[in-house]
């Protein structure tokens, strides 16, 4: 990998994360190691239950260790009071679900809309920040649509660019493409790369779709909670 | 959250799922309206009922007058009400009006076939009688202001004495003699719970005192309260004020206590049935909203989860809730004031009576006062709960 340390991103190291205690205890995640520079992709695969959502919900400060250490851009974001916890969501991450979790009763617009007003940017200010997402990922045409009223594809594209419209630092999927055909999944991928280069954002791709993860430049790979291999897919190195 | 945001966002949530608020909307709406015409029509219902009360029984009726018969006394000269007492009288906290009277008994009355008559009790008296005993003509008119100070020759007639003295013929316009002196009937007085009026007779007691033989002093006078919560202030005040302006020998107030009791226990029970329904209304209300905010939070787990989860804090999604129900609960109301307004105009009509635009004003004042209570009280705690609400169980929910 050719990053510098001064732009790494995320630092999570000898983490565990444990459910109960006990002999009824169980281990998710275990001593797992990771490093993200900005601007890189990365995909978490492994099988079902091995902890990867887990991982996610970690990075995203929704779940919290039981040991280790989180660094994120130098700050132990562990740290971190409540309030805090969701001002580093709105401003330094950006989530896309697996279902396409739109809002349902709001147009395109209004879910663009959602993480300005809680990240506090001026009404004036949020058209064109949406506008530009919305381009971003070839949604510009959708701008007044009710979401419930958008294909598959074209709503997981909307939650790209709503995860993009903040301008975060990282982008953590959770299986984007799980629900999508190929093509869609394609044209999803498509925009999340694109995206990711023109902001210089870094990605990380939980995934268990082989297509999703062979496009991405890392591949970590998650085993009974244990980050076993972490190497570079050189086809997709520049 | 700025607060612009806030309420645009939640009345755009309230507003696209109206279909779902309907229901509890509707409820509050006829809940406000019923409020409002509980409240409004209930207080007209009771004045109406008051007033008819108040003609059976003079509950808010006090009666003031010289009783030289005692033997406590030493004086016998007679006594009666100077203008000025009088005056003083009307200047009291809590009365309304103050009618003069004098009476004389055992006068004889003719038509003018000279067909005698013995009248149980003329009444010498001024304009004010009319209204401090809440009577109402049944027939022509009573004698005013003019009449008193020209000292016409007119006289208004109990239905009894009119029916003895003049048979089937229409007694008013009428003449019948008073100690040689020829009246004309202008009016005559009757209806429900009029009681010995019916059997007397009044003329201005300016004219009594000119033309029907015999000395009229006007020792007696009825003063009317405004709510018989004042009549116990006003009769305890009577003696002072008189004896301050005159002298005060022989003052006797009478006061009606037994239906003063008996329209005091009518009013408390139709107060406790107004409010019980109010209390009901609200109540009712205020589970509505209660109850769609808490299926509301159920059914929007998912939200509640990304919303978080693209950068929301406990408080936004609390003050969202929040704002949904208020926007409910005073929308609801806004509508329910309408309708409360429509069903007021058309209850009034109805009735024949004019409710206080005040009272209404004050209906719409409570009403939405209401509204918010309910909506803070019954969004509260549905939306701490969602507030509360963990990320990732809330994203992972089905």
């Amino acid at each position: 990998m050719k990053t510098s340390h001064q732009d790494l991103v995320i630092n999570i190291s000898d983490l565990v994360k444990n459910y109960g205690n006990g002999a009824t205890g169980i281990s998710v995640l275990q001593d797992v190691n990771l490093e993200v520079h900005g601007g890189e992709i990365v995909a978490v695969t492994g099988p079902s239950g091995c902890g990867k959502s887990t991982l996610l919900f970690i990075l995203g400060l929704f779940l919290f260790p039981s040991q280790g250490s989180y660094y994120f851009s130098g700050e132990n974001v562990l740290a971190l009071s409540r309030s805090e916890q969701a001002e580093f969501r709105r401003k330094r991450v950006g989530f896309v679900f697996q279902t396409s979790d739109l809002f349902e009763n709001s147009t395109v617009y209004e879910n663009l809309e959602f993480p300005l007003i809680y990240a506090g940017v001026k009404r004036r200010e949020r058209k064109g920040r949406i506008v530009d997402a919305l381009d971003l990922v070839n949604m510009g045409h959708r701008i007044r649509h009710p979401a419930n009223l958008l294909s598959g594809g074209e709503k997981q594209r909307v939650a790209v660019a709503r995860a993009l419209v903040n301008r975060p630092q990282v982008i953590l999927a959770d299986e984007p493409t799980g629900q999508l055909d190929r093509d869609n999944t394609q044209f999803v991928m498509d925009y999340l790369e694109k995206s990711v280069k023109e902001a210089g954002t870094a990605l990380i791709v939980v995934t268990h779709d082989p297509q999703v993860a062979t496009r991405c430049k890392r591949i970590c790979v998650l085993e009974d909670g244990v980050l076993k291999e972490s190497y570079g897919n050189l086809a997709n190195n520049d | 959250m700025r607060l612009d945001d806030l309420l645009r966002v939640s009345f755009r949530q309230v507003l696209r799922q109206r279909r779902r608020n309907l229901g509890v909307a509707l409820a509050i709406a006829i809940g406000t309206a019923g409020l409002i015409v509980v409240i409004t029509m209930g207080q007209d219902v009771k004045e109406n009922i008051n007033k008819d009360l108040e003609l059976l029984g003079k509950a808010t009726r006090v009666k003031v007058y010289f009783d030289m018969s005692q033997e406590k006394y030493s004086i016998s000269r007679p006594q009666w009400f100077r203008e000025s007492t009088v005056g003083e009288l009307r200047r009291l906290p809590g009365v309304t009006g103050v009618t003069l009277v004098a009476f004389r008994n055992g006068i004889e009355l003719s038509n003018r076939h000279d067909h005698q008559f013995r009248l149980k009790l003329l009444v010498g008296a001024d304009e004010y009688i009319w209204e401090v005993n809440s009577f109402t003509p049944v027939s022509g008119r009573f004698f005013g202001y003019k009449e008193v100070k020209g000292r016409k020759k007119v006289c208004v007639l109990g239905a009894d004495v009119a029916k003895k003295i003049f048979g089937d013929e229409d007694a008013v316009g009428n003449s019948l003699k008073i100690d040689n002196n020829y009246y004309r009937v202008i009016g005559l007085l009757g209806g429900l719970g009029i009681g010995d009026y019916a059997e007397w007779a009044f003329i201005p007691y300016t004219t009594a005192r000119d033309r029907v033989l015999g000395q009229w002093l006007p020792n007696c006078i009825y003063l009317r309260c405004h709510t018989w919560n004042d009549v116990k202030s006003v009769a305890s005040a009577i003696p002072e004020v008189v004896t301050a302006n005159q002298d005060g020998e022989g003052i006797e107030v009478k006061v009606y206590w037994d239906q003063l009791k008996k329209v005091r226990r009518i009013a408390w029970w139709i107060e406790f049935f107004i409010y019980i329904s109010i209390a009901a209304t609200l109540i009712l209300g205020g589970f509505g909203i209660w109850n769609i905010m808490t299926a509301g939070v159920q059914s929007r787990t998912r939200e509640i989860g990304l919303k978080k989860a693209i950068g929301a804090e406990d408080r936004d999604i609390m003050a969202q809730f929040l704002a949904e129900a208020l926007c409910i609960s005073l929308g609801a109301s806004v509508f329910g004031i309408v309708a409360g307004r429509v069903a007021v105009e058309i209850l009034a009509n109805i009735l024949g009576s004019r409710p206080l635009e005040e009272l209404f004003l004050f209906c719409v004042g409570l009403g939405l006062l209401f509204s918010v209570i309910l909506g803070v009280g019954a969004g509260l705690f549905p939306s701490i709960r969602a507030s509360r609400m963990e990320v990732v169980s809330a994203v992972n929910f089905e």
